[in-house]
């Protein structure tokens, strides 16, 4: 469609929501625009510069566009660009700031799985994925994005109250000496150094001991 | 070995730096200095060469010419009018030069050799930071230490 005239307000807060390296397009609508607004988004490699129109995103109704595709190459950064069409009129371009797909993605808390003993319980950590092209693609785990990667343990006794943090780089931990038939609950933080990153504590999974047989 | 630092192996080189102090200090300035920064189209660490493609041979000399890069040709070109951002390119600067003075020594002691590939590696950096005007190629340079950062 031809652009006739520029003159409508541009989209607002034009930026990158990324979460495991799903690195997703959002924006604002233009200030008192309403409804039937249209929006077409275009990308570029920083040091290459040269604009990529987005197919998928070209007149649009939403306000984000999936860029994972277009940015899954986490050793470049990128800057994205909006552009609104209302009854025949337009707005400006309007970009985001540099993405870094290494630094500015968001990380998952680990998926925690637990086993006990009479006087133990062994814990099982696994990183989340990064995002993929599609469900049968190659899946790369974080670990792979991010070699230093480690993990911080709580384990809480419920009988007691008293809670242990652990810092762990391999992805499985045994904790020993603990008491029988007792309820232990354990959650998980991913934890990366360089660049500084870390996820959100995972939710506390909780197990019991087994009991004593020899009491 | 102070809180934060951590030791780098270049081979027989090993550095110790303040990796996240320096990475904190530049988080703090990065969308300011790369906002800077107008021009998409060149890259001074990134292309045509990434630095993510050295052998790890050549990562030393590499890292230890762009350290000097870093504090011959970028910080001292980088003054803005915000005294906080200045703030903060100064101890980045002074990160930089502790560690180029300890890569220096690894050079003096032969523990950091400069092949042909690093030489026009570096030389390829180069003729990036002078494609533009030098305040324009500084700030560049220094928006792009997470490059260099991500890839340390």
């Amino acid at each position: 469609s031809g652009e006739l005239y520029c003159s409508l307000p541009n989209p607002r807060n034009v930026h990158f929501e990324s979460v495991n390296m799903k690195n997703v397009l959002h924006w604002s609508a233009p200030e008192g625009t309403g409804d039937g607004v249209l929006y077409k988004v275009k990308y570029s490699v920083y040091g290459v510069g040269k604009w990529i129109r987005k197919p998928e995103c070209r007149n649009i109704n939403r306000t984000w566009c999936d860029l994972s595709s277009e940015t899954s190459d986490y050793e470049e950064q990128y800057y994205a660009s909006v552009k609104a069409f209302l009854n025949g009129k337009c707005s400006d371009w309007i970009e985001t700031t540099r993405f870094n797909p290494l630094t500015d993605t968001k990380i998952d808390p680990p998926m925690v799985s637990v086993s006990s003993t009479e006087k133990s319980i062994s814990i099982i950590l696994t990183a989340p994925e990064t995002w993929k092209r599609s469900p049968e693609g190659e899946s790369i785990s974080l670990l792979q994005v991010y070699p230093g990667l480690q993990y911080n343990v709580s384990v809480l006794n419920k009988k007691t109250k008293k809670r242990w943090f652990f810092s762990i780089s391999n992805n499985t931990l045994v904790v020993p000496q603990l008491e029988p038939d007792t309820v232990y609950c354990v959650s998980a933080q991913i934890h990366v150094i360089t660049p500084l990153l870390h996820s959100g504590f995972s939710k506390e999974y909780c197990i019991a001991t087994l009991k004593d047989k020899t009491a | 070995l102070t809180a934060g630092n951590k030791i780098f192996h270049f081979g027989p080189c090993r550095v110790s730096m303040s990796l996240t102090e320096i990475r904190s200090g530049f988080t703090a300035i990065k969308a300011n200095v790369q906002a800077r920064d107008p021009v998409r189209t060149l890259s001074i660490l990134s292309h045509p060469h990434s630095l993510h493609k050295v052998k790890s041979s050549d990562r030393c000399c590499i890292t230890h010419h762009l350290f000097n890069f870093y504090v011959d040709k970028v910080f001292k070109h980088c003054k803005t009018e915000d005294s906080y951002v200045n703030r903060k390119i100064s101890s980045i600067a002074n990160s930089f030069l502790s560690v180029k003075r300890k890569l220096e020594q690894c050079r003096e002691q032969n523990k950091c050799i400069c092949g042909q590939e690093s030489k026009e590696k570096f030389e390829q950096i180069l003729l990036n930071y002078e494609a533009l005007n030098i305040t324009s190629a500084a700030i560049k340079s220094l928006g792009e230490l997470d490059i260099l950062l991500d890839w340390v």
